[in-house]
């Protein structure tokens, strides 16, 4: 008979359907949203890593407040270091607005640590052309100041040639170059 | 009978004490998360600082118009570890896995390379190798991070879509789609992914992907005393990573030969470093 004859073909047909749009709504049910806009990855990830908070905002913001610091860093030898790096991030500090928190200030031998993390002539790979470096103690016996001294006692770690420029105007000294 | 209203009236004194209690909490409720949104919201664009990158505040972020590439000079890198402090802090990276790290390498008379990387540069250096009995022949930093590849096999291998690369050409980490399964980590030729302890889902260096939607420097450039790392749009001619990567002078990329094109370029590298 002809009915009998077509049914096994509506009957796969059918089934094709069936399993196309099942398989079609399971894809949209357990696909996460924006999946696939851009390619096989969750599109909206790219703007939730855009959101993601700044901890570090640069030295602009901590100016205004710091003024005496920042008339120093600005025509100093340092005013390429961010005030970050040695004293911690600006989230740590304010936060909308408000202090929520103390940053470090580093102090005697961390202070020195600090500064030889740069300025250390043991050091062999660092560009002469780049950092002024130095050899301790042989720095402190050449200029004539005892052992125990550390950095900040003569450089002003904000302007490291501030204090040395200052006495050497008042007492017109000359480098004898 | 005469007993028992002064206890209704102290029930009833209690219920309105409570309603109103909790009318002012409610309302209270209501007003401060308003404002704390409101300041987060403002802090999060940060026009009070200067825009760094040119170009991308005022329009709508169009991210078919870039083309960011690093550069890191190894010519002028110090050592000293800002970078990968900030980059620390910025991320609150746990201890032990690092998103950027500056290696030490020593080659001797006799061309024997020595190379260390002490808590990923964290520290500094402050002290000199002392085991190496040949004398130095040369010594340089290189600072490694994420090489942002053009075709990269992290995103190839991820089995569920959580990596991938972006049209502005950064790849980065969903984290939320990521299953830990540390495939990305084994395919990645540059070994700059690890599974975070925490969310044990895989982390690596973005580049600051936040800092730059923002028109800001990725933060290991910003704090660079050196200039040693470089960022820059490439389409931007005026840029200082488009005169140095049309210029002359040795410009190198790792592992070229592994085929993933990398956009992070090495001004001055020896062919030693890999």
């Amino acid at each position: 008979m002809k009915s009998s004859y077509n049914s096994h073909v509506k009957r796969i047909i059918l089934g094709l359907v069936i399993f196309a749009v099942v398989g079609f709504i399971g894809k949209e049910i357990s696909s996460p949203k924006s999946f696939g806009v851009y390619g096989h990855y969750r599109a909206d990830a790219i703007q939730e890593e855009a959101d993601r908070d700044m901890r570090h905002k640069t030295n602009t913001p901590c100016l205004p407040c710091h003024t005496h610091e920042a008339g120093l860093h600005k025509n100093g030898l340092h005013k390429t270091i961010s005030c970050e790096f040695c004293h911690g991030p600006m989230a740590d500090h304010i936060t909308s607005g408000i202090k929520t928190g103390e940053l470090p200030v580093k102090k005697g031998e961390e202070i020195r640590v600090l500064c030889l993390r740069c300025h250390n002539r043991a050091i062999h790979a660092r560009p002469g052309d780049v950092i002024k470096t130095v050899v301790m103690p042989d720095h402190l016996r050449d200029k004539k100041v005892k052992e125990t001294h550390t950095c900040n006692q003569c450089h002003h770690v904000h302007a490291p040639y501030n204090y040395i420029d200052q006495a050497k105007q008042a007492l017109s000294i000359k480098e004898a170059s | 009978m005469d007993r028992e209203k002064p206890e209704l009236n102290e029930e009833r004194r209690t219920f309105i004490k409570k309603v109103l209690k909790g009318t002012i909490a409610g309302s209270l409720l209501l007003v401060i998360p308003l404002r704390a949104d409101d300041l987060e919201t403002s802090e999060q664009i940060p026009e009070h600082i200067p825009e760094q990158i040119p170009g991308i505040r005022g329009s709508e972020y169009d991210m078919s118009r870039h083309r960011f590439v690093f550069i890191v000079d190894i010519t002028r890198c110090i050592g000293c570890g800002s970078c990968c402090v900030a980059d620390k802090r910025e991320y609150n990276v746990p201890d032990g896995n690092y998103r950027t790290w500056v290696e030490r390498y020593i080659k001797d008379i006799d061309e024997n390379i020595y190379v260390d990387c002490p808590n990923g540069g964290l520290d500094g250096y402050q002290k000199p190798r002392e085991d190496i009995d040949r004398p130095v022949r040369d010594t340089f930093f290189v600072p490694k991070l994420c090489n942002m590849c053009e075709d990269p096999s992290c995103v190839q291998v991820c089995p569920v879509g959580a990596t991938f690369r972006s049209p502005d050409g950064f790849v980065l980490i969903d984290s939320e789609r990521c299953i830990g399964c540390a495939y990305c980590i084994q395919a990645c030729p540059y070994s700059v992914r690890f599974l975070n302890p925490v969310t044990h889902t895989a982390e690596k260096c973005s580049w600051c992907y936040h800092r730059v939607r923002r028109g800001l420097l990725p933060v290991c450039v910003h704090v660079c005393p050196a200039k040693a790392r470089k960022f820059g749009d490439l389409n931007d001619k005026e840029s200082e990573v488009y005169k140095i990567l049309s210029g002359p002078g040795v410009i190198t990329v790792l592992k070229r030969d592994m085929g993933n094109s990398p956009s992070l370029y090495y001004k001055g590298a020896r062919r030693e470093v890999i």
